[in-house]
């Protein structure tokens, strides 16, 4: 057996020990505050069994191992629908930004370890009402206060802002150049006065994002975690840091094992659905399509293994994945046919098609569009050219609003 | 076997694209298409050169020992260049039908001459939309073959045919001679295939393996040779996804490269999911030759490399507009080649069956 085998193993049975507390089971009536409370404690166990940080540095709390290791455990832990969602953004994000951006020290480590244990929760505030896919188009603003800033404007799609302790935030320092270069970076206090948090209920029912607005929010100079004007950069950067992460080729839905079993069951003009050639011919063309993306994964795994780069087929994942994944979902409805009416909203979109179909569509917009990871192909892997862009090199204040 | 390439697989994958580029181009594989029974003889004779024949068969038969991820690595780039001649899957199938299922006899007659390529293999299993027909068109019966296999890939100059033939009622393998065997050329869209019905009327055939064992050998040897096709289907998929890329950065309209235009650069982009979905499962089923579950995984590449190779084709030409039409650019002969490659060795509704049934437990 080898190391990573090793880990693997250890990783599983871990894992499998924490479903009686953790587990779908033990979540199935909580409400949403239970289950952040829940979440807390599976953090600390996670922290205390060395399976919090695995790729941070030691110094800072983490276990100082690789990517692999890192989504090795993950991969293992996204089997049992453990309460982790509310630390995704937190620890992927803006706590790793933190690590290598904040200028206190003392301050970073602090809160790094209280993030890794589930005691403090991070939000990255970059999306607003005028820029999302368009990040540098953001029109908060932050202008000088004394030996400090006063931000003010309204971000917008923060995840966990309502449960966040602390947020990463770019804003507008200089509307008079350049749209990307009049940016600046910080971190605040989501407790600060001015800050006021307004959840958003989604389509599927959940509300795990927010509006947030900022109404002379005062931060000190020290909050600062780029140069003046610099912020874009460390924004990508943020971006950049969570490239290794676990994948589902069923695109976070339900695995097309159960497509089969349901059209093993239902019965469709007097015969098992499984017979029906339209059922059979999705069945095929989707374990295709998966099998494929399990390959790509496969292979990155082996790639870092090596201590080789893996390719950059990697992003597919998420555009391939999700849209199929949503597609299936309406199918596996109208195998059902007026069966399928019956809703549970709280029901995991893991495991139940109808969830999944309504929660697709988030899945296909957060985290780069379709359209966008189109765009990212074509132009960072092909070498085609940029959109057309009638705002580039104009300064932001004279770009038509 | 790993799904990473080492560095002697990685230098087969050089050496064989330098030997294509450098010997097979679109106006020599042009003229082909206009003549029934012509194959291009500088791809065969590369092939034959390089020892691409030889590759995947034993030592001890003249062959190289390597296996089908070394193959599938040759008809990757064959795939790119356009192969001009089928041989190269064919009598690999052909081979290898020998090789596991022959006696020594039948493999010390056959295999150096199909290691060395002096001997040409073909694999006549397909009756029309059936891959494996419940009711092979060909009967086999006291050491001779009678009746006719339909559509041959490399019939017009094989030597040897391995038939999925009937033998009282139940299916058989059989090894056949082809010297003097009457063939009937079909003039297709893609002649370079030497595509050609073979007429048996009573040729010694010696049977291979009867009964269910047949149609389970055979299907083995279809999924051998769907995991070389789909190699060479992802190749030529990933050749036009090329192609496309470069008219699309040079062609300009409307002040720009009509590559800055999203309906042409999402197109572009879709490709590319599409052939490195192709190219994984390809890469992954390759390496499951002799596991379990190989059949699937020759299945889902088959299905994966069909869709890339057909759609790139069809997105290709498109992106070209106008041009993309025209004879001479020659966009059609991979046009005709992804639909040649699609209906060889089973069509997208075979291998979907093939995999469902596998699937739903019906063949657990």
């Amino acid at each position: 057996m080898t190391d990573l085998e090793a880990y693997r193993t250890q990783a599983a049975a871990w894992c499998e020990s924490m479903v009686p507390t953790f587990g779908k089971a033990a979540r199935k009536w909580l409400s949403v505050e239970e289950d952040l409370a829940l979440g807390r404690r599976y953090q600390k166990a996670k922290f205390d069994a060395g399976y919090a940080g695995i790729n941070w540095p030691t110094d800072l709390g983490g276990q100082g191992l690789g990517h692999i290791e890192k989504i090795t455990f993950e991969g293992e832990e996204m089997k049992h629908g453990f309460p982790n969602v509310y630390f995704g953004i937190s620890l992927g994000m803006p706590v790793p930004v933190l690590m290598q951006f904040g200028s206190d020290r003392e301050f970073v480590k602090e809160r790094v370890l209280k993030a890794l244990k589930g005691e403090e929760i991070w939000c990255q505030l970059f999306s607003e009402p005028s820029g999302g896919t368009d990040l540098a188009g953001l029109r908060t603003r932050a202008e000088t206060d004394g030996n400090g800033w006063k931000i003010n404007g309204q971000k917008v799609w923060t995840s966990w802002a309502q449960y966040s302790d602390y947020g990463v935030i770019v804003v507008r320092t200089d509307p008079t150049v350049a749209k990307h270069k009049g940016l600046t970076y910080f971190w605040v206090d989501m407790k600060a006065p001015g800050v006021t948090v307004r959840p958003i209920k989604l389509a599927g029912g959940d509300s795990h994002v927010n509006e947030v607005f900022f109404d002379d929010v005062k931060v000190s100079d020290d909050h600062r975690m780029s140069p003046v004007g610099g912020g874009f950069a460390v924004a990508i950067a943020t971006l950049m840091i969570e490239r290794y992460v676990a994948t589902d080729s069923a695109g976070f839905g339900p695995h097309l094992d159960l497509f089969v079993e349901l059209a093993k069951e239902v019965r469709l003009n007097g015969r098992p659905a499984i017979e029906d050639g339209r059922i059979r011919q999705q069945i095929a063309r989707n374990h295709a399509m998966r099998a494929g993306l399990d390959s790509i994964n496969r292979r990155a795994r082996l790639m870092m293994q090596a201590g080789m780069t893996p390719g950059p087929e990697g992003s597919l994942n998420k555009l391939v994945a999700v849209r199929s994944r949503q597609k299936l979902s309406e199918l596996a409805l109208d195998l059902q046919g007026t069966d399928a009416f019956a809703f549970d909203e709280h029901a995991s979109p893991k495991d139940d098609w109808a969830s999944s179909w309504i929660n697709a569509p988030t899945g296909r917009i957060a985290g780069g569009s379709d359209e966008t990871l189109l765009n990212t192909i074509a132009e960072r892997i092909l070498g085609l050219p940029q959109d057309h862009r009638p705002d580039k090199g104009v300064p932001f204040n004279q770009i038509p609003a | 076997m790993s799904i990473l390439y080492d560095e002697g697989q990685q230098a087969i994958a050089t050496e064989s694209r330098r030997a294509l580029e450098a010997r097979v181009n679109k106006d020599e594989l042009l003229p082909l298409l206009q003549t029934s029974g012509q194959y291009h003889d500088g791809f065969w004779t590369t092939a034959k050169e390089q020892g691409w024949t030889a590759l995947a068969l034993p030592e001890a038969y003249g062959g190289l020992d390597l296996g089908l991820v070394e193959l599938g690595l040759i008809a990757h780039q064959a795939g790119r260049s356009l192969s001009g001649a089928p041989f190269l899957t064919s009598s690999f199938g052909a081979a290898k039908a020998i090789e596991l299922y022959g006696s020594d006899e039948q493999r010390a007659r056959w295999l150096p001459g199909l290691a060395s390529g002096e001997t040409i293999g073909a694999i006549a299993f397909v009756s029309g939309p059936d891959a494996l027909p419940a009711v092979p068109p060909v009967t086999s019966k006291a050491g001779q073959v009678a009746g006719t296999a339909p559509g041959v890939s490399g019939g017009l100059f094989a030597d040897v045919a391995i038939v999925f033939a009937q033998e009282g009622g139940t299916p058989a393998l059989a090894i056949v001679d082809l010297a003097g065997i009457e063939r009937k050329a079909v003039d297709s869209f893609d002649n370079s295939r030497c595509i050609a019905d073979l007429l048996f009327a009573g040729a010694p055939g010696e049977a291979l393996v009867t009964g269910d064992a047949a149609r389970a050998a055979a299907l083995h040897i279809l999924a051998l040779q769907a995991v070389v096709t789909a190699h060479e289907q992802t190749g030529g998929a990933e050749a036009l996804m090329e192609i496309a890329r470069d008219y699309a950065l040079t062609r300009k309209a409307f002040g720009q490269p009509i590559g800055a235009f999203q309906s042409i650069k999402h197109r572009i982009a879709e490709l590319y999911g599409l052939v490195e979905l192709a190219r994984a499962n390809a890469i992954h089923a390759a390496a499951r030759e002799g596991q379990n579950d190989f059949i699937p995984a020759a299945a889902a590449a088959r299905l994966s490399a069909t869709e890339a190779y057909d759609t790139a084709a069809r997105d290709c030409v498109q992106i070209h507009g106008g041009i993309g039409v025209t004879w001479e650019i020659g966009l059609h002969l991979h046009m005709r080649r992804a639909r040649t490659l699609a209906l060889e060795q089973g069509s997208s509704f075979f291998w979907e069956d093939i995999l469902v049934d596998r699937l739903a437990g019906a063949h657990a």
